[in-house]
C-alpha cells in the first residue's frame, strides 16, 4: 500500500519539475473561462434570463465546468507511450499491480492540480468573475462527494480508451474522440439543460453526465434533495461498470501481451 | 537441484504479413495475414545458484526472447521453466520480488527525477528494511560512486553514471537472479571495466545468479564463466569460455619485428599475414607448430629486434560461428 503513496507523491513531484507548464495551466484556464463568459454575455445581452436561468448561475456552472476540467486533466498516454517503447516489461517485472500504479499515478496529478492549478484559478476566478458561493453547506458538501465520483467515471473511462493501445498503438484519435464526446455529452461546454429533451435523454443512458453536469448542478442547488441520492448512486454505478470493463480489458491486454510479445 | 531449470522451451511468434506497395498495404489492413514464426526451439538448459552465465547470439537468434520467458512477462508456447520451483509467468510477482533486471538501452528510474528518488521509490516498491536499504546503498556509494550524482535529474545525467545508477536500483532488493541485457552499451573503456568489476564483487559476495545478454565478448569473457550461444532458436554451444577458446581457438599470431629487411620466410605451416617494412605477421596453428620450436628456428636464421605472440579474442572465434565457419563436434558438452 505504502509503494502506491509514493508512486502518488512521485506523480505529484514529477509534475512539479515544469514550473513553467504549471503556470501556463492556470493562465489557460482563466483565458477559456473569460472568453467562454464573454460568449453567454453576447447570447444574453441584456436580458436577465434566458430560459429561466439566471445569468450569474450561468457563470458560476461555466467557471465551475472549467475549473473541474483544469483538475481533471490525466496523463493520457502514459500507457501507450509504455506500450509503445516497450517499457511496460520492466513495469510488470515488479511485484505491483500495473493498474494500482497507473491510478495512484493519476491521483498524484490530481493532487498536484488542486493544490498548485485549481487553489490560485478559483481565487482569481473569485475575484474576476464573481461567481457565487455552493447553494448551501450540505450541497457543498454534496458537491465535493459527487466530484470525486464524477473523477473516477472520467477516469474509469480513461483507463479503458488507454488500455486500447495494446491493440491500436496510437490511440491519438481515439482520445481525440473521447475528449470531444465526454465535452460535449457531459455538460462541461454547454449545460444540459440547454440541449432539446431527446438529446437529455439519450445522455441520461451515458456515464457522461455523471462527470460534470451531476456535480455542478448538486452545487447550485439545481437538483431536489430527492433527486441527488439517486444521481449518486447513478455515478458509483457507472464507476462500478466501466471499472468492471477496465478489469477485463486490462486482464486481456496482459494475454495478449505475455502471448505475443507486445 | 539446479536453481533454474529450463526444459524444451519453445516460442512461436504470430508474425502480421505485409504486403508490398499501396494496395498491398490495403489489403494487409483489410485482411490481415499471419505466419507463424518460431523464435525459439527446443532450448534445454540450467543453471546453478550463484553461476554467471552469458547468452550469446547474433540479432534475431532468441536470446530476449528466451529472456522475456525466464523473468515471466512471456509466455512459453510449449516447454517448461522453473526458477527456484516457481514458474516465472504463473506466479510472475511473486517471482518478480527476487528478480533484477538491467537494460543497457532502457531505464527504470524517474527521468525528472533526482536519482534518489527512485531508490527510495524502489524502498517501497520491494519494502526493503531501512537498514538492508542503507547499507546498500553505503556499498553502492562505495563501489559505483553513485553519491556524487544522487540529488541530480536522471535526464541531466552521462550514460555512464545513468548506467550505474541503473545497476544500483536492480540491486537494491538483494535479487536472487539478475538478468543483464547489454549492460556496458556505449560506455567507455574505464566505465565498462567499473561496472564489471562490480558485477563480479557482487557475485562474490552475496552469491547471485546472473545472467548476461550482449554482443560485447569482453563482457562475456571477463564476466562469466560459462556461456550458451544461441543461434536461429536452438542452443548451439553451452559450456565454458575456456573450452571454447582452447577447442577451437587453434591459430596464433606472432609478431616479429626484423632488424633488417627480411625477403622471404621459408619455414612450412606458417603463413604471413601482414608485412610492414621490417614487421611481420604471421599466422600459425598451435597443433602443427609448437611455438618454442619456431621462435627458435627464427632466432637462429634472422636477427631479431623484437617478437610477439596473440592468442586469439573470442571475438574471432565467435564471428567465426556465427559465419558458420566452425562446426562443432559433438564431444563438446552442451552440444546438440
Amino acid at each position: 500500500m505504502r509503494a502506491y503513496v509514493e508512486f502518488a507523491k512521485k506523480a505529484f513531484q514529477n509534475n512539479i519539475a515544469y514550473r513553467a507548464d504549471c503556470v501556463a495551466g492556470i493562465i489557460n484556464a482563466i483565458i477559456m473561462i473569460f472568453v467562454n463568459i464573454c460568449v453567454w454575455k453576447a447570447i444574453y445581452e441584456d436580458e436577465q434570463a434566458v430560459d429561466g436561468v439566471q445569468f450569474k448561475m450561468l457563470i458560476t456552472y461555466v467557471v465551475l465546468a472549467f475549473l473541474m476540467q483544469c483538475i481533471y486533466a490525466m496523463d493520457e498516454y502514459r500507457i501507450e507511450n509504455k506500450v509503445r517503447s516497450g517499457s511496460i516489461g520492466l513495469d510488470l517485472l515488479k511485484p505491483i499491480n500495473f493498474s494500482g500504479y497507473i491510478f495512484s499515478y493519476n491521483v498524484g496529478i490530481l493532487i498536484f492540480r488542486v493544490v498548485l492549478q485549481l487553489t490560485p484559478a478559483l481565487i482569481i476566478s473569485i475575484i474576476l468573475f464573481k461567481m457565487l458561493p455552493p447553494f448551501s453547506l450540505t450541497m457543498f458538501a454534496l458537491f465535493l462527494v459527487s466530484m470525486i465520483l464524477g473523477y473516477l467515471v472520467l477516469y474509469c473511462l480513461n483507463f479503458i480508451v488507454w488500455i486500447s493501445s495494446f491493440w491500436f498503438y496510437w490511440t491519438f484519435s481515439l482520445v481525440t474522440i473521447k475528449d470531444a464526446a465526454v465535452m460535449i455529452l457531459s455538460g462541461a461546454l454547454l449545460p444540459l439543460w440547454f440541449m432539446p429533451q431527446a438529446m437529455v435523454d439519450f445522455i441520461n443512458l451515458t456515464p457522461f453526465a455523471s462527470i460534470y453536469y451531476v456535480p455542478i448542478t448538486i452545487y447550485l442547488g439545481q437538483m431536489p434533495m430527492e433527486e441527488i441520492a439517486f444521481a449518486l448512486l447513478k455515478q458509483l454505478i457507472w464507476v462500478l461498470g466501466l471499472f468492471i470493463v477496465g478489469r477485463l480489458l486490462w486482464r486481456s491486454a496482459l494475454k495478449k501481451l505475455v502471448v505475443q510479445g507486445g | 537441484m539446479p536453481f533454474i531449470e529450463v526444459n524444451n522451451l519453445v516460442k512461436d511468434y504470430k508474425l502480421n504479413v505485409r504486403k508490398k506497395g499501396l494496395l498491398g498495404s490495403l489489403q494487409s489492413l483489410l485482411v490481415p495475414e499471419y505466419k507463424m514464426k518460431r523464435a525459439v526451439n527446443d532450448i534445454s538448459f540450467s543453471i546453478n545458484k550463484g553461476e554467471m552465465v552469458g547468452f550469446i547470439g547474433p540479432n534475431g537468434a532468441g536470446k530476449s526472447t528466451t529472456v522475456k520467458m525466464l523473468t515471466g512477462i512471456l509466455v512459453p508456447t510449449s516447454g517448461s521453466i522453473t526458477i527456484d520451483g516457481l514458474c516465472p509467468y504463473k506466479e510472475r510477482k511473486r517471482n518478480a520480488m527476487r528478480l533484477g533486471v538491467v537494460f543497457g538501452q532502457r531505464t527504470q528510474l524517474w527521468w525528472d527525477l533526482p536519482v534518489i528518488d527512485t531508490f527510495e521509490l524502489l524502498k517501497y516498491i520491494y519494502k526493503i528494511p531501512e537498514p538492508r536499504y542503507k547499507k546498500n546503498m553505503e556499498l553502492f556509494n562505495e563501489l559505483l560512486e553513485i553519491n556524487s550524482f544522487i540529488s541530480q535529474p536522471v535526464r541531466q545525467l552521462s550514460l555512464g553514471q545513468r548506467m550505474r545508477a541503473d545497476i544500483a536500483a536492480a540491486l537494491l532488493h538483494d535479487p536472487e537472479i539478475i538478468f543483464f541485457d547489454e549492460p556496458t552499451i556505449g560506455l567507455d573503456v574505464i566505465a565498462k571495466e567499473k561496472v564489471r568489476e562490480f558485477i563480479r564483487y557482487i557475485n562474490k559476495e552475496k552469491g547471485t545468479t546472473m545472467l548476461f545478454t550482449t554482443h560485447d565478448m569482453q563482457d562475456i569473457e571477463k564476466t562469466c564463466q560459462r556461456m550458451i550461444i544461441i543461434d536461429q532458436g536452438v542452443t548451439i554451444y553451452d559450456g565454458t569460455v575456456e573450452e571454447i577458446k582452447e577447442k577451437y581457438g587453434t591459430n596464433r599470431t606472432l609478431q616479429v619485428d626484423f632488424s633488417e629487411n627480411v625477403e622471404k620466410i621459408d619455414i612450412p605451416g606458417i603463413q604471413v599475414i601482414e608485412e610492414k617494412g621490417s614487421k611481420k605477421r604471421f599466422k600459425f596453428r598451435k597443433d602443427e607448430i609448437q611455438i618454442s620450436s619456431l621462435i627458435n628456428e627464427l632466432t637462429q636464421k634472422y636477427s631479431i629486434v623484437d617478437l610477439t605472440v596473440q592468442e586469439p579474442e573470442i571475438e574471432g572465434i565467435i564471428r567465426e560461428i556465427y559465419q558458420g565457419g566452425i562446426k562443432f563436434d559433438e564431444s563438446l558438452c552442451g552440444v546438440r
